[in-house]
């Protein structure tokens, strides 16, 4: 019992070489931490966050600059929309121009074709004309000639007829 | 007759139950016996421990990489629990930096040795002396004088800590002394016995549940083997249960180190 008091009173009672350990093992260990292992650590934090920051920054500049970019596109995009509309816009008058120019021409040539068709329809009318003429003045001619039984034909026979008449027609001025 | 009666003395100390007793803590010398560098079962715990800290904990720092390992990943949680979790959280950013490198020595020291009980093959905690509690303890004040002297200087330091304000003067008599005595002995001796009961009791319950388990189901052999299962239950549960002492000690004399460290400083407006 007294063994075990006294035993108890020891624990309590620091040893010397208890002591002297004890403080070299917080030497050690406090220079460990202070001097090598939270100065590593530290450095990495500052590492990480330097390269967090560097990253944050890099996105923004990427941002940016796909801002710029989506801009530049949409100015481009805008430029394309006028560009296209003004060329569609020339190419629909251009259009419309050789549209128009091909009805104009279409109506001129129509116009001409109508007017030589015309014409040559007149010019075949009077041809046709002149030669029902001819004809029926031959018919006529024939026919007279078969009523008078002369040859119409003989210049002589028709100065001779014209005189006739002319002479007839002058006594019947006289007459009147 | 005087054989057999020899033989019954044999059975039945054979039968008697090993139990743990204090002695366990005042472990004979085996090296250097009788210097001042004697080394006992506890402080060669105690060194090795430290040898294995420090080489897991360096080759960690020295491999450490911007992008974590998983364990490079706990140990900084670790680092982040200590600086905000007890540091920050009791002395603020501002005063807490300087104390972050002490607050994380104390604790993860203290963590390592505490756990040192739960280790098989160490089976005692490198922390179980009164004296290690101590020295750490007496760190934690030495840092809690020097930060009372260059904040307040000593005169009103101490006028502070053994006067404080609003309370009548006749009670200074009794309370100065007592103040006084508080500031000396009675926070370090209580950081020191806490930690150092907490790890004697811890091993003390924990091995009277293995030595019962060892003395019901192996020495006895017998019906009793109900209550060899009961104390190998009891003595799992004590297992988990001592880790857990074993970190909340660590983490209960870091954040008191802190707590004690910041009362030195003057009260903040």
């Amino acid at each position: 019992m007294v063994t075990l008091a006294e035993g108890g009173a020891d624990l309590f009672i620091p040893k010397v070489y208890d002591i002297v350990w004890s403080l070299i093992i917080l030497i050690i260990v406090a220079l460990f931490f202070y001097k090598f292992f939270l100065p590593k650590f530290q450095s990495v934090f500052d590492e990480r966050a330097e390269k967090i920051k560097g990253g944050m920054a890099k996105a923004e500049q990427a941002q940016k600059d796909a801002d710029e970019m989506k801009k530049e596109f949409e100015a481009k995009l805008a430029e394309a929309r006028i560009d296209a509309s003004q060329k569609r816009d020339n190419a629909n008058a251009e259009a419309a121009r050789i549209i128009a120019e091909a009805r104009s021409r279409a109506a001129t040539e129509a116009a001409q074709i109508t007017e030589n068709a015309n014409r040559s329809i007149e010019a075949m009318k009077q041809k046709a004309l002149v030669e029902v003429k001819a004809q029926i003045n031959q018919d006529a001619v024939r026919l007279a000639a078969g009523i008078l039984q002369r040859d119409l034909t003989d210049a002589a026979v028709q100065q001779d007829m014209i005189d006739k008449q002319i002479d007839g027609m002058a006594s019947a001025d006289q007459g009147k | 007759m005087i054989g057999s009666f020899g033989i019954g003395a044999v059975t039945l100390a054979e039968a008697q139950m090993e139990k743990p007793s204090v002695q366990d803590f005042l472990p004979p010398e085996i090296l250097f016996q009788g210097t001042p560098f004697a080394i006992n079962r506890i402080i060669f715990v105690r060194i090795l421990a430290t040898i294995i800290m420090l080489l897991v904990l360096g080759i960690t720092a020295a491999r450490a990489k911007v992008v974590p390992s998983r364990w490079q990943s706990a140990v900084e949680w670790l680092i982040d629990f200590v600086k905000n979790s007890i540091v920050y959280q009791v002395m603020g950013e501002v005063r807490g930096k300087r104390y972050v490198p002490m607050i994380t020595t104390v604790f993860l020291s203290l963590l390592v040795f505490n756990l040192c009980g739960e280790v098989p093959g160490f089976n005692i905690a490198a922390s179980a002396t009164i004296t290690l509690p101590l020295v750490f303890a007496m760190w934690c004040f030495c840092q809690y004088w020097i930060a009372g002297i260059r904040e307040k200087g000593i005169g009103k330091f101490l006028k502070d800590e053994m006067f404080p304000a609003g309370v009548p003067w006749p009670v200074y008599i009794l309370l100065a002394p007592i103040q006084l005595l508080e500031l000396l002995i009675i926070r370090p001796f209580s950081l020191t016995i806490r930690l150092f009961a907490n790890m004697v009791s811890g091993h003390l319950i924990l091995a009277l549940c293995l030595s019962a388990t060892q003395y019901f189901l192996i020495t006895l052999h017998n019906w009793m083997i109900t209550f060899g299962v009961i104390t190998f239950a009891a003595s799992m549960f004590m297992y988990l249960f001592e880790i857990l002492v074993a970190c909340l000690q660590a983490y209960i004399f870091a954040i008191l180190t802190t707590a004690y460290i910041n009362m030195s400083y003057p009260e903040l407006d």
